[in-house]
């Protein structure tokens, strides 16, 4: 942030930069799986992989939109909070009746991108962190939600749990609709002036709105996204479980992070992207069933999560200091 | 408050408000919660709220320490827990105090230094990097107490964390001691002056030749043996020790020093505004339940607290 690039030379550099870090998570992701293989013979099977990446879509969700913010410079801490949310909300209105989930489940999730959408006007409004506002905001909706309910309330109808546990020529279907919505978000950020916007404003918002980009259709853009996402993820939890629960989001705000930052993308913004943080959902999901399968404790398992954070930023940071 | 005439010159009527706003503020506080409850102002409440006011003051210094430096430090909560966590790790009597202290510092610094290092070195945001340390401690604890912390804590921590002198609670005392302290560091010394420069500026700190690392680093290491410290008083106060102790002392920091006028764009802000803001928050948490509203407003008042009291001091550094 602080070197002003060209605009012209920081795409190029974009491009070299993420395409490293996205094939060095890759080749993390190869080399884990073929360890794993070598030290538990019941880690790289079929069956095991594919549980892996079932569980994996609730974090796959939240980090998708989570994404979206980091590219901006930004971030949002909401996003827990809103899971808690949605997912409390749409348990206890829903009931277990399918036909009101056919109305509550949508407009649930324009809630959710309605509250995200806010959280990026306020930023943009008082010009005041993201960090800060957001925290700010996903306190209250966690006051709210507790308000709402103390403990987990309604049920979500079980004809809806084909989505969380059915397969579909082999693979889960939730996990498969999860990666599905990856491409489509890399598409957009790819082909459509807001994608391009968002990259723009991420790496120099400065030379951003001197282009004209709006930073208010920017940052009202990502918030929503990440909102309507964490949403979703909060839906696809409590269907799972069959149940919503005013804490479900609770460790899903910091955790939400991680894969984004295993995935290249920085949180100075502007470089990276959502099949980086793909691959490091992957990645951190892996990991944690292969120390289960090698029986390390859970306890353990937070040193090696807090290591892995550590290791993922030292090395992209100094790609960016080798290229810059 | 000298970093706070640093920075440019506002209006009048807006430097007042700026400088002193707060302190208005929690006068009002104080003055409408009396009003609508009574027993808000009785000496039995005020000394409650002051006894929870000095873990939460002693940590807002630490963080107000890093905040200036432009960083932040979400480690604290994960510092105080660990610290605690040692107070039952050895003997339940007064002789293995001096080694608790001694494993709490060496957690404490160990920590702080590998934020700052983390932080300068590697250029680690210092979100990502204070993270980072926090979830490894929490592993290191859970790991070091197998889920579950057993074991007694000498009786001189319960003194020190319980205990009062002569009316005025000891955990207060040893507050203010460490207020004084670390104000005259702050505001009284080159350190101080060097951290201002470099939160403020970090280009004209390097021009003027100073080790911007070390003195970035030395705030890390502040703020994570003041949280040592209020981690040893809560564990005495409780009594009991869990591995959560102080959690949300590192949200509940960060919102203190930024009520108080620490700004997180750093190079701003002061002790006694970090200290007012935490004795406000502490005060709302208080007023809400004095008032009989259900406890989910603390936590829905302290997030549209947190997005005022920031909203309001980047206005007031715009006019």
């Amino acid at each position: 942030m602080s070197n002003p690039a060209l605009p012209g030379r920081s795409n190029l550099r974009r491009a070299l930069s993420s395409n490293g870090a996205l094939l060095a998570v890759i080749a993390l992701l190869i080399l884990l799986v073929l360890v794993g293989a070598g030290l538990n013979d019941r880690f790289a099977t079929v069956s095991n992989l594919t549980n892996v990446f079932e569980q994996s879509a609730g974090l796959g969700l939240v980090s998708l939109g989570q994404t979206l913010t980091v590219l901006t410079a930004g971030i949002d801490l909401s996003v827990g909070s809103m899971m808690s949310l949605i997912s409390t909300l749409a348990s206890g209105l829903i009931d277990g009746d399918l036909a009101r989930a056919a109305w509550v489940i949508p407009a649930l999730l324009v809630l959710a991108a309605a509250i995200g959408g806010g959280n990026g006007l306020l930023i943009h409004w008082l010009g005041v962190h993201p960090l800060i506002v957001t925290l700010g905001t996903g306190t209250v909706m966690q006051g709210v939600v507790l308000l709402y309910s103390l403990t987990p309330t309604g049920a979500m109808p079980f004809e809806l749990e084909w989505i969380a546990y059915d397969r579909f020529l082999g693979l889960p279907i939730g996990a498969t609709i999860t990666v599905l919505l990856f491409v489509l978000v890399a598409l957009m950020l790819r082909y459509t002036t807001i994608g391009r916007d968002v990259y723009a404003y991420g790496d120099d918002p400065e030379a951003a709105r001197l282009m004209g980009i709006s930073q208010r259709k920017v940052l009202i853009f990502v918030y929503a996204m990440s909102g309507f996402f964490a949403g979703l993820a909060g839906l696809y939890l409590s269907i799972r479980f069959g149940i919503g629960d005013p804490y479900q989001g609770q460790n899903y705000t910091l955790a939400s992070i991680t894969p984004v930052v295993v995935g290249g993308t920085m949180l100075t913004g502007g470089r990276g992207g959502v099949i980086g943080t793909l691959f490091g959902v992957l990645l951190v999901s892996l990991l944690n069933n292969l120390l289960n399968f090698l029986q390390v404790s859970t306890h353990l398992q937070l040193v090696v999560q807090g290591l892995i954070i550590i290791a993922a930023v030292s090395i992209y940071i100094e790609r960016k200091r080798g290229l810059a | 408050m000298s970093g706070a005439t640093q920075t440019g010159a506002p209006a009048f009527g807006g430097e007042f408000f700026a400088r002193y706003g707060i302190y208005l503020f929690l006068a009002l506080l104080i003055a409408g919660g009396g009003l609508i409850s009574p027993s808000f102002v009785s000496a039995g409440n005020i000394n409650n709220m002051l006894v929870q006011l000095a873990p939460l003051g002693i940590v807002v210094i630490g963080q107000a320490f890093v905040i200036i430096s432009r960083g932040l430090d979400l480690s604290v909560a994960s510092v105080m827990a660990t610290a605690a966590v040692m107070t039952s790790l050895y003997t339940s009597d007064n002789s293995s105090a001096p080694l608790i202290v001694a494993s709490a510092l060496a957690v404490a610094l160990a920590t702080g230094l590998v934020n700052g290092l983390l932080v300068t070195k590697r250029n680690v945001s210092p979100f990502l990097a204070t993270l980072a340390t926090a979830i490894m401690l929490q592993g290191i604890r859970f790991w070091l107490t197998s889920g579950a912390p057993s074991g007694n804590i000498p009786p001189l921590f319960k003194q020190i964390g319980a205990g009062s002198l002569g009316g005025v609670p000891i955990s207060l005392v040893i507050f203010l001691v460490i207020a004084v302290v670390f104000w005259v560091v702050l505001h009284r010394s080159a350190y101080g002056r060097a951290l201002y420069i470099v939160g403020g500026n970090p280009i004209a700190g390097r021009l003027v030749g100073l080790s911007s690392d070390r003195v970035i680093i030395v705030a890390y290491m502040i703020s994570s043996t003041l949280a040592a410290t209020a981690g040893l008083i809560l564990a005495g106060f409780a009594g009991v020790v869990d591995n959560f102790v102080g959690r949300g002392f590192e949200l509940d920091s960060i919102v203190a020093a930024v009520i108080g006028g620490v700004a997180l764009s750093g190079g701003r802000g002061g002790i006694a505004g970090a200290v007012v803001g935490a004795a406000i928050l502490i005060a709302i948490f208080n007023l809400v339940l004095l008032i009989g509203a259900p406890v989910q407003f603390q936590i829905i008042i302290k997030g549209a607290v947190i997005v005022l009291a920031a909203a309001f001091y980047v206005k007031k550094s715009k006019s």
